[in-house]
């Protein structure tokens, strides 16, 4: 049911850099989504929340599009150079192959199916040696499975040095753009972890997985958040030997801000240590928002090396992850 | 008819209990006042009541009263009334004022201005509650209380209630009954009512809530319909003193909010079906991060969240103020009584409505 990557001696330090998102190419206020049928609550509902507009993909770009211009923003910065795996992370499982379905069923060929995005980023970007993984059953939380993911990946193959971790999503043509009660964006966001020093260093982390959630309602989804949010968070802090108290941000997902002015009464942290700015601006962007909000963290000028970040994510009503981080001097 | 015994809220669901009980206690023939918009909801009612009661011919008579009228009483000759039982009441918690007020207040007195008309009267009785008591904190005791504030209209209303049977009708042969909340008709815990403390269980249940408001320090009292009737028999008698009674189990036996929650989830946790969904026990939040998820629900109009805080937030400041209710008058006046085993009484009723799923099923479940 929950896994940690904490201080086990197969985890020698892993650090995340380069961070980078990119968001659908409409930017749609809420009027406007709920007369084009888009979302299930009153407009006002969600204003109340706190969302203002989302991001939606024009009909010909792709969760791949997405993907490919997070990264290539890694790329433009430099960061791409000996990535040695490739984790690519989606919420929806079919935005984890770029193939045909139809042409696979009028084909009975499913060679159609296996057109495997990640390998696509790898052969785009010349990541020749890198090697490929797919994550698609974490919903919400992938970037930060990947994150596990990547640090456990580094710790057992000994000559690896970098994993550039991706998640994108895109929902598709006639979705609901909204999932228990929050404002969905199309997006991706892209982080490389890396063996070497980088902005941030890896403490530790903790996930739960509760199969028996695994159908919940927008509702079980809500209901479910608090406890388990809380959970998986504590126990993070508990691999990284420390408590709440020593946490000095909370980079959440986009979800209601007010759930998190809860979340953070009952962690025991100042809600103005809750940092989720780009609600408002950018939606839930699947998956990406944490990576969202923490560029967001940096480009404040209010985080310090040695400051403690905890990600948090939930998804799906049956995921919740939490990195623990802590910010080097390159933040600075 | 003379001698009677008048019920108010006869139909309600304390006040069929209370008919029940005096029927087959008393030889008291039986007024029972309901609301009835008119002649064909009246004749309804009469033939409700006509079957529900296992009552000698001519032995209950119902009459008409809508408590917000300046005189509901017109159709009951006051000479003929000995005893009255005033359970007629809006019990949500989540009463608007004016309506608590109408209803619980002014109907209160309009059955006090009825009873002081009353030549015969012995005895009257006022259905109140436990939490008159407001934000008061600490022991409670039986008699009159000072103003410390409420945290809803129904609390409210009912004080002011009490205030006005102290004040300006103290003259009449008056007890006042401070009832916990009723959680089930009997010890084996079936529920025919639904209230905040099973809304917000179903909540848990269904895991579509993971806060409990309130302290799990806090004592909370809760009780059976039987009970109640039970005590209203006894209190009700020529012999009983006259007072305040807290019709609850004594503070000693009263559990802890905590421990209510827990004999709760050792049940749900016996279902296979809530087991194999792995919902974690609730965790209890402060007062303020409470009120600010009662806050944001109200911006999820379409959850079920924001309905059902909508009826357990408005008792959910009671939760944070821990106190215990005296019940030395209730044990002088009536020393057989037996309060419901708290922690029991929870149990099967949770059961009752884990079984039941909170009366979906026609049938319990075996």
């Amino acid at each position: 049911m929950s896994a940690g990557w904490g201080r086990s001696p197969l985890s020698g330090n892993a650090f995340v850099g380069c961070l980078a998102y990119a968001l659908g190419e409409r930017r749609i206020d809420l009027a406007t989504s709920a007369a084009n049928g888009r979302l299930r609550s009153e407009p006002r509902d969600l204003a109340e929340a706190g969302f203002a507009v989302h991001h939606v993909c024009n009909p010909t770009t792709s969760a791949y599009d997405l993907a490919r211009a997070a990264t290539a923003r890694i790329a433009a910065a430099g960061g791409l150079r000996d990535v040695d795996a490739i984790i690519y992370a989606t919420a929806l499982p079919t935005n984890g192959t770029v193939g045909d379905l139809d042409t696979a069923r009028r084909t009975r060929d499913i060679a159609h199916l296996m057109d495997f995005p990640g390998s696509r980023l790898q052969v785009d970007f010349d990541l020749d040696g890198a090697v490929v993984v797919g994550l698609n059953q974490q919903a919400c939380t992938g970037l930060l499975g990947s994150l596990h993911l990547a640090r456990a990946l580094l710790a057992i193959e000994s000559d690896w040095r970098r994993v550039l971790c991706v998640t994108a999503d895109r929902l598709p043509d006639g979705a609901m753009y909204e999932q228990a009660y929050n404002l969905i964006s199309d997006g991706a966001a892209a982080c490389v972890v890396s063996r070497q020093p980088a902005a941030f260093r890896i403490i530790a982390g903790h996930q739960i997985t509760n199969g028996g959630l695994g159908l919940a309602g927008a509702d079980e989804i809500v209901g479910a958040f608090f406890t388990y949010t809380h959970r998986v968070v504590v126990e993070a802090l508990e691999k990284a030997g420390l408590t709440a108290g020593d946490l000095d941000w909370v980079v959440a997902q986009n979800a209601n801000p007010a759930a998190w002015e809860v979340f953070a009464r009952l962690l025991g942290v100042p809600e103005s240590r809750v940092w989720l700015p780009s609600v408002a601006r950018a939606g839930h962007v699947v998956s990406a928002d944490t990576i969202i909000n923490l560029q967001a963290l940096v480009d404040s000028g209010r985080l310090r090396p040695g400051h403690r970040l905890a990600l948090v994510a939930a998804g799906h009503g049956l995921n919740w992850q939490c990195a623990i981080l802590q910010a080097t001097e390159a933040v600075s | 008819m003379t001698g009677a015994t008048m019920v108010t809220g006869a139909d309600g669901y304390l006040g069929r209990r209370v008919v029940s009980t005096l029927l087959a206690r008393t030889d008291d023939p039986l007024v029972l006042a309901v609301r009835a918009a008119d002649d064909t909801e009246l004749a309804t009612k009469r033939e409700w009541a006509a079957t529900a009661f296992d009552a000698a011919p001519g032995r209950i008579r119902v009459v008409a009263a809508d408590l917000r009228q300046p005189k509901p009483f017109v159709d009951v000759d006051p000479a003929t009334v000995r005893r009255i039982v005033h359970t007629a009441a809006i019990t949500r918690f989540n009463v608007d004022r004016d309506s608590a007020r109408q209803v619980n207040l002014e109907g209160t007195a309009a059955v006090c201005d009825f009873a002081a008309t009353c030549v015969n009267l012995d005895r009257y009785l006022v259905l109140s509650t436990l939490y008159v008591s407001g934000r008061h904190e600490g022991p409670v005791a039986e008699h009159r209380l000072d103003d410390r504030g409420f945290v809803n209209h129904y609390e409210w209303s009912k004080w002011a209630a009490e205030e006005r049977v102290f004040g300006e009708y103290a003259h009449l042969p008056v007890s006042v009954l401070r009832l916990p909340t009723v959680i089930a008709d009997d010890d084996s815990g079936r529920v025919t009512q639904y209230n905040a403390f099973h809304h917000t269980l179903r909540l848990f249940f269904y895991g579509l809530l993971g806060l409990v408001p309130g302290n799990p320090a806090t004592p909370l009292s809760v009780t059976t319909a039987a009970f109640v009737s039970d005590a209203v028999a006894h209190l009700l008698d020529d012999r009983a003193p006259r007072g305040v009674f807290h019709v609850c189990a004594d503070p000693d036996d009263t559990p802890a909010l905590g421990a209510v929650i827990d004999a709760a989830f050792a049940v749900f946790e016996s279902d296979d079906w809530f087991r194999r969904r792995r919902i974690l026990r609730p965790i209890y939040c402060d007062e303020p991060a409470f009120d600010r998820l009662t806050s944001a629900a109200r911006s999820m109009r379409q959850a079920v969240l924001s309905d059902v805080l909508g009826t357990v937030a408005p008792f959910g400041g009671q939760l944070y103020r821990p106190k215990t209710f005296q019940t030395d008058a209730l044990r002088s006046a009536w020393p057989g009584c037996a309060a419901p085993k708290s922690i029991p009484l929870v149990t099967s009723t949770v059961s009752h409505l884990v079984r039941t799923r909170w009366g979906k099923t026609q049938q319990e479940a075996p």
